[in-house]
């Protein structure tokens, strides 16, 4: 489904990423963990092209989108983010934040689009706030609003960029528990993530990204348990 | 009568002089008025252009170079000068002095009025134009709906501020002999041979006209800063 090849991102000088090539298969649930610095949220921004990649490929469902020609906008469609710090539009109601984009981008009615935003929010438990504002809401509700905005536009994959992050210690759980019941549902993700309980869970493969590069790929299963490279051992033996 | 009787009699009262005064204040306000919208608008524009997002490769847009090219000449001279420009070459020829006066002003009011803009708009949390693009909508589109909303809160106050002194700035107008407040009371202290009445009668009356307008900005500026709880 995505396809990255050789990418390459360079802030001046400073190189971030440095020749990164994978495939996320439809249905795969991918866990990126690796030290503060180490390029693993840069790598996830650069998949929607919120960071524009120095050099490589990026191919998203058979397209090419790092292609300069290719309309950026639409493949966002088709690709949810969640952002560690939620950005829920601050001027709009908790409805009118998960309606605008399917409205203005002329995929769902004003009705149809309010119907999915309640639906989503009952799945969330948050029906009540939809006329509120962003403002009034805690950290986890918020988050828990970021993804259901993300979902109401039927994306084909969720990018989460440590959507735990931000969070008081109470709230991490119940955010988990949404991303845990969408990855039931087949849904394809990428996730940065520090919790490293969670990516064992909800992940069929781990990526341990440090200086740039992947370092080490695997089953969360043999990840965790037999890491092969001295860097993945010191990070986890600091972590775990 | 006393002297001081007389003095105010001669200033404000004899031939209805106090009308001069207030069609001395109609000319400000009409100017200040007009020049603010011009302003306003030229401000926009030029923030806009700022901000256009160069091309891959680029540093700058060619709007951001026209837009800042404009700002730095606007502020680096003085108003005064740019009257005198507008008035004897560029519309030398116009016998509309007051629109004019305005468009003067109001070029000069944009540039500032544009960085007041700009950096409300750049006060604006990055993360909620990522938001905005990640869900597919455009750059325009995302700055209409969530951008530029939230910028006017930002804006507004020192926007209010601007206009304050833009009244304050159209005093100078009497270089080019347009009869605003000031002018006239220099006028009429010229007849009288008094400086004292006519003098202080104008500063009282640009006072109050200021104070009403600064009373009604912290208001607002009150209310903005009540819908940040909700």
């Amino acid at each position: 489904m995505i396809s990255v090849k050789n990418l390459c991102k360079q802030f001046d000088t400073t190189k971030v990423l440095d020749n990164i090539s994978t495939d996320i298969e439809k249905g795969d649930k991918v866990a990126i963990i690796g030290p503060s610095g180490s390029g693993k949220s840069t790598f996830l921004r650069c998949l929607n092209l919120l960071e524009e990649p120095s050099k490589g490929e990026i191919w998203f469902e058979g397209q090419l989108i790092t292609d300069p020609n290719v309309n950026i906008n639409k493949i966002r469609e088709k690709m949810g983010m969640v952002f560690q710090n939620f950005n829920l539009f601050a001027n709009k109601t908790v409805l009118d934040n998960i309606t605008l984009a399917p409205v203005k981008l002329g995929l769902m009615s004003k009705s149809e689009a309010t119907d999915k935003a309640m639906e989503l929010l009952t799945r969330v438990n948050l029906r009540d706030k939809a006329y509120v504002y962003p403002a009034s809401l805690s950290g986890g509700q918020k988050q828990r609003i970021a993804i259901v905005r993300s979902l109401a536009m039927n994306p084909d994959v969720m990018l989460f960029d440590e959507p735990t992050s931000a969070l008081d210690p109470e709230m991490v759980g119940e955010v988990l528990e949404v991303i845990k019941g969408l990855a039931e549902t087949g849904m394809t993700m990428v996730i940065v993530t520090h919790e490293m309980g969670f990516a064992r869970e909800v992940s069929n493969r781990v990526m341990f990204i440090d200086e740039g590069i992947i370092m080490e790929e695997n089953t969360p299963d043999k990840l965790f348990n037999d890491p092969q490279s001295k860097r993945l051992k010191e990070f986890l033996s600091k972590v775990l | 009568m006393n002297e001081i009787q007389t003095k105010f009699y001669n200033a404000f009262i004899v031939k209805d002089r106090w009308l001069l005064y207030f069609k001395g204040l109609g000319v400000t306000m009409e100017i200040a008025v007009i020049a603010g919208i011009i302003g306003i608008v030229i401000g926009c524009i030029i923030a806009l252009m700022k901000l256009s997002e160069p091309k891959k490769g680029h540093k700058h847009t060619i709007w951001w170079t026209i837009a800042t090219v404009y700002v730095d000449i606007i502020r680096g001279t003085p108003a005064v000068l740019q009257l005198l420009i507008m008035w004897f070459i560029v519309f030398s020829s116009s016998n509309n002095g007051v629109l004019v006066a305005s468009l003067s002003f109001g070029i000069n009011s944009g540039a500032y009025v544009s960085e007041i803009i700009r950096a409300g708009i750049l006060a604006v949390d990055r993360g909620q134009t990522e938001a905005g693009r990640s869900l597919g909508l455009t750059r325009g589109q995302t700055m209409k709906e969530i951008v530029l909303p939230q910028a006017i809160k930002n804006v507004l106050p020192p926007i209010g501020n601007e206009f304050i002194t833009l009244i304050k700035e159209t005093a100078i107008v009497g270089y080019v002999s347009l009869s605003d407040l000031t002018r006239v009371a220099s006028q009429i202290s010229s007849r009288t041979y008094e400086a004292f009445m006519p003098l202080i009668g104008a500063a009282v009356i640009y006072f109050v006209i200021i104070k009403v307008l600064t009373l009604l900005l912290e208001a607002l500026e009150r209310r903005l800063r009540k819908s940040d709880l909700r």
